[in-house]
């Protein structure tokens, strides 16, 4: 504590997203003593980011004129960049529905007087300026969060979910339909896959711990694409997916690809292979993926 | 006209503080989310089942109070009653976010208003001081920490919880688990006592520096636990009238009959009203409804509380010191809870799901919270969520304006002010990302 004012600047930024980012790195206090803490409106009275600032944290979407400015500036005082958590990676859940007509209802019902101007949707943060890190995950475990701030671009992560799921897959396990939820039971230390559950585990990327799938939650898909899909088409997922789910299962291929067709995997998966559409958008490298 | 703004932080989301002052007079204080989240509109038409895993994402801080909400509208409308257990271990994982919520508004949003600091974690000139504050920060992380703890031994994760599915919850809790977390509670419980009389004892100190407890005009109370049975994964809402008489209790699905909620043209959170009439919900509007808590510690605050305060007790501060009642009772029922069995048992039951409207009601943090949906092919037709911080709006606006009528005069405006317009509005421990759902 005592040269707590020669430790390097650490700030966090909060564009537009629910808190749970900054929540999440609350619930580590291993940085606190490595850190000068010097902006996070969320617990420190400070309405401006400090010049010199070592690392810039930003959570959330850019959805409001003043997000890309405060962005803009933040970014322009810090050293490094690092985009935390599935909304500033993709936009994140305000993506949903992009094009369902939800979304004119809700554009025209988002103006006030006085107050900052939504924009017509919600933009990765690497859209405005140059990003350093991207640690996705919604949010990102206080974990990562410890790995992305102390290994950086060494950190080695584990490339798929089911690699800390702990489950069995089992040969002679297979369901007729996703319904799996639905039955009432949910068998422990065997896949979630083999007892019915829409799990995209073993196309997404690792290094949550698994902590979905472990206590019986199939995997949604928070952290993204793994590493051979990055930068890739929704079709290239979709395809691993569709694989998985005929070795595995004895499913009809029309219910497999109606659920990976439909909103089902709307929240995470379209996000990210949304992505892959905005060509004014820079490569992730997997160098640079946490 | 002068227009004063007060960016706020301190509080959950993006929010701040909009005055007009005219000839010594204020004319208006407005109380302004800065963005809209819009849940309610993006949710149309996504398979229902998949609405819980959306919905906690409205908020990181009340992930959890909005995953069981969701779970419950969805359970009343496939017509699936949960097994005793799965709602005993909600109870758990409710009463975790309750901890960890009322941990961190008092230790980090509000106690730095009582130290004169910006924040818990600030590094003061003193080495006095320093060595205090470190302390203080060190032991209330301690105990904020048995709340996320809680919540993830209850619901898998920290924030968005995801072990409560429709039909229960998808596995127990392990004995060594519970018992680890009960020596946990053990040791720090009265850690956490002495936290609360710290925070008790610094907040008199402030109320009589100040000369204030802010706006303690008789209001509304709107609650949905019971008088003597403090449970939070909730049945019914109550309404206290401002005499403290308990004028009125209703179902869930009977809200738009006593609730009104409409948009505001001020900010892009909406805002609600009893007929019309300012109320308040959370802390204070539970302890105001409250007997007995049925836990010794919580019980010996709740008589010191209403024997200095009376009751019903209508100024803001006591907001705060309410929290910090409901923390003690939190960890204390929470560890009465882990001595039964949760491990065994039937944890959920099967469901086939059909078309119809559905309402799931939870005592949130901030108050009751009702998610209410209507389900048709399958998909959601339309959501609606009641959030608990749009209940206080109207409580906000009018406490602020009691603040700035304080202190703005011929004299000019008291340099007080900014920090009295912090006070209020963490006060009300506001979340602007729910309540611009």
């Amino acid at each position: 504590m005592e040269s707590k004012k020669e430790l390097p600047k650490f700030a966090v930024l909060q564009l537009s997203g629910c808190s749970g980012c900054e929540v999440s790195l609350l619930n580590s206090d291993e940085w606190i003593n490595d850190f000068n803490l010097v902006y996070m409106p969320l617990v420190v009275t400070t309405n401006k980011i400090p010049d010199d600032v070592e690392v810039l944290l930003v959570s959330g979407g850019v959805r409001t004129d003043e997000d890309i400015h405060n962005l803009r500036k933040g970014a322009s005082r810090s050293k490094k960049v690092i985009a935390v958590g599935t909304c500033a990676l993709s936009g994140g859940v305000a993506q949903i529905r992009e094009t369902h007509q939800a979304r004119d209802t809700y554009l025209l019902s988002s103006h006030r007087l006085r107050l900052p101007d939504m924009l017509p949707r919600a933009f990765p943060i690497d859209r405005f300026v140059p990003v350093d890190l991207y640690l996705p995950g919604c949010p990102p475990t206080p974990q990562l969060f410890m790995t992305a701030l102390k290994e950086g671009e060494n950190a080695k992560i584990a490339s798929i979910v089911c690699q800390e799921c702990g489950r069995q897959k089992l040969q002679d396990m297979r369901p007729t339909s996703i319904t799996g939820m639905r039955s009432g039971v949910t068998l422990p230390d065997i896949c979630l896959i083999n007892q019915g559950y829409l799990c995209v585990g073993t196309s997404t990327r690792g290094g949550c711990g698994a902590l979905c799938t472990r206590p019986g939650h199939a995997c949604v898909g928070c952290r993204g694409p793994a590493n051979p899909y990055l930068n890739k088409e929704p079709k290239f997922v979709l395809d691993n997916l569709r694989r998985v789910f005929t070795r595995m299962t004895d499913i009809p291929e029309e219910e497999i690809n109606e659920a990976l067709e439909s909103p089902w995997l709307s929240l995470f998966l379209d996000q990210f292979t949304d992505y892959t559409q905005d060509e004014s958008l820079p490569l992730r490298t997997k160098e640079k993926m946490i | 006209m002068t227009t004063i703004t007060y960016p706020l932080s301190r509080i959950e989301g993006h929010a701040r503080v909009v005055i007009d002052i005219h000839d010594d007079e204020v004319f208006r204080a407005d109380f302004q989310a800065m963005e809209m989240r819009g849940f309610s509109y993006y949710v149309q038409g996504v398979p229902a089942e998949q609405i819980t895993v959306i919905v906690p994402r409205i908020c990181g801080v009340c992930s959890t109070a909005h995953q069981v909400a969701s779970v419950k509208a969805l359970e009343d409308v496939f017509g699936v009653t949960p097994p005793p257990l799965a709602e005993e271990i909600r109870e758990v994982l409710l009463l975790g976010q309750l901890i960890q919520n009322q941990a961190t508004s008092l230790f980090i949003f509000t106690m730095p208003d009582r130290l004169n600091a910006s924040s818990l974690f600030e590094v003061s000139e003193t080495q006095k001081e320093k060595e205090r504050q470190f302390s203080l920060a060190q032991m209330a992380l301690r105990v904020r920490k048995i709340g996320t703890d809680l919540i993830s031994l209850a619901g898998g994760q920290f924030i968005h919880p995801i072990k409560t599915t429709i039909g229960g919850v998808t596995s127990g809790i392990p004995r060594q688990k519970a018992d680890e977390m009960i020596m946990t509670i053990d040791e720090l419980l009265p850690v956490a006592y002495n936290l609360v009389d710290t925070y008790w004892q610094m907040s008199m100190e402030m109320g009589n520096r100040i000369g204030s407890w802010g706006d303690d005009e008789p209001t509304y109370y709107l609650a949905s636990t019971e008088s003597n049975h403090f449970r939070l994964n909730s049945k019914r809402l109550r309404l206290m009238c401002p005499e403290g008489r308990e004028c009125q209790t209703f179902d869930a699905h009977e809200f738009e009959s006593y609730l009104q909620v409409e948009d505001s043209d001020y900010s892009y959170a909406g805002i609600s009203s009893f007929q019309g009439n300012i109320m308040r919900a959370n802390s204070l509007a539970r302890i105001n409804l409250t007997t007995s808590f049925g836990t010794p510690k919580a019980d010996a605050f709740l008589k010191r509380f209403v024997e200095t305060f009376g009751r019903p007790a209508h100024a803001i501060m006591f907001f705060d010191l309410c929290r910090g009642i409901e923390l003690v009772h939190a960890l204390e029922k929470s560890r009465l809870m882990l001595e039964a069995d949760l491990e065994h048992g039937e944890t959920e039951v099967g469901y086939t799901p059909r078309d119809g409207v559905g309402y799931g009601l939870v005592e949130a943090p901030r108050g009751p919270l009702i998610h209410h949906y209507e389900v048709e092919n399958g998909l959601i037709k339309n959501a609606d969520f009641i959030i608990p911080t749009v209940h206080n709006m109207l409580a906000i606006r009018r406490a602020l304006m009691v603040a700035a009528k304080r202190y703005v005069s011929s004299d000019g405006i008291s340099s007080e002010l900014g920090r009295a317009v912090g006070r209020v509005v963490r006060a009300f421990d506001p979340c602007i990302a729910c309540a611009t759902k």
